[in-house]
């Protein structure tokens, strides 16, 4: 055990001087520039469900466009970090409330996650009604949070 | 009709239909536009849709004031209008300059439906009819377009209302009522002046207009894609 401390510190502290790193090079032009890039690939998702559910229902595609969204809405939520708001300068429809309302933001997002991690349960089924209700489940917790958080454009 | 007429029909009634509808529908449009009662909202433009189009139709086969070929005039005609006009003779149907003004919202109307047909939200949840032919990134550039162009749209119609308020209470020209009767009254100092026989349409014309303007717009509900 006490052999082991020293490997132990000396891992932490890699991990912190890469984390802090990583943290150095993410300036919030690059972090804004990534959630933008997600909120796209999320409605792009959402436009091919939606498409899919309007036209031919395929299976697989209905099931990789539910996977997409919810990936991409896990990795969105923590790229919210402090002073990537309005105030760092770099044009963002974020509000700063999302940083005075932490509690309700980060409620927000995890039930999107929520909700897509049920649509991608149901996706593949062939269910198309209940595919096209859990899409909806979907589209409201977008349109809820961009009530409250995001500037209207 | 009797030699003691006062007055001459200037507009037929598939033009005064689609100009005091196109108004109200651009209304609700907007206004469920604004509200975001997107259902509400597609249905104005879908009816909004088929009457530019059938307008459209109408400049090459409605009656001769409603005809294209009679009101887009030159750059020479428009600027004689603009030096010789002296607010006492009336020009059949629109003036060189007010045809202009018709071309202008007939674009800025047709460009910001068109746009519509292929528009997607920002959330990807709403879309237009044919929005599904489209990539999400080309949805959202439509729908960009649709909002510029909307406001393109709301200045050529201040401009066109600041027109017919010019003509109203400068040169005590009535516009608007013609534009609900159709009929406008001749005054004494026009007689041998320009044509002004009543208009004519034809009613065959008006039916095939009809038949495929709602062929066309139902198509165009249905996003093209049949069975």
């Amino acid at each position: 055990m006490t052999r082991a401390r020293p490997i132990l510190i000396a891992a932490a502290l890699a991990a912190l001087v890469a984390g802090g790193a990583a943290s150095i090079a993410a300036s919030p032009a690059d972090t804004i520039a990534a959630r933008q890039a997600n909120f796209k690939k999320m409605g792009g998702a959402m436009k091919a469900l939606k498409d899919e559910l309007g036209g031919g229902a395929d299976k697989a595609k209905l099931l990789a466009a539910a996977r997409t969204l919810a990936a991409t809405a896990r990795t969105q939520w923590v790229l919210f970090t402090p002073g990537t708001g309005p105030s760092s300068g770099v044009k963002t429809d974020a509000l700063p409330v999302i940083w005075t309302q932490k509690g309700a933001f980060d409620a927000a997002s995890a039930k999107l996650v929520a909700e897509a991690d049920k649509l991608v349960g149901i996706a593949g089924s062939g269910d198309t009604a209940a595919v096209l209700a859990q899409f909806k489940a979907v589209g409201g917790t977008c349109g809820a949070c961009h009530k409250q958080f995001r500037a209207e454009d | 009709m009797s030699t003691d007429t006062q007055s001459v029909k200037v507009w037929d009634p598939f033009v005064r239909v689609f100009h005091w509808s196109l108004i109200v529908l651009f209304g609700i449009a907007w206004w469920s536009g604004e509200n975001h009662d997107m259902e509400r909202h597609k249905q104005a433009g879908y009816a909004i849709f088929a009457l530019v189009v059938f307008r459209v139709f109408w400049g090459f086969a409605g009656s001769r004031t409603a005809r294209f070929a009679q009101f887009l005039k030159g750059p020479g005609a428009v600027m004689a209008y603009l030096k010789t006009h002296d607010g006492e003779t009336p020009s059949d149907g629109h003036n060189p300059l007010g045809g202009w003004s018709v071309a202008a919202l007939l674009a800025v109307i047709l460009t910001i439906t068109l746009a519509g047909l292929f528009a997607v939200d920002v959330d990807g949840i709403e879309s237009g009819p044919l929005a599904d032919w489209v990539s999400f990134d080309s949805g959202r550039v439509a729908s960009e377009w649709h909002e510029a162009v909307f406001k393109a749209a709301l200045a050529v119609i201040g401009l066109h209302i600041l027109a017919i308020g010019y003509y109203q209470v400068l040169n005590a020209h009535n516009l608007i009522g013609p534009m609900i009767t159709g009929k406008r009254d001749r005054g004494k100092n026009e007689v041998g002046g320009e044509a002004v026989e009543d208009v004519k349409w034809s009613p065959v014309m008006a039916l095939i207009g009809i038949a495929g303007v709602g062929a066309l717009t139902w198509a165009v509900m249905s996003g093209f894609r049949f069975g």
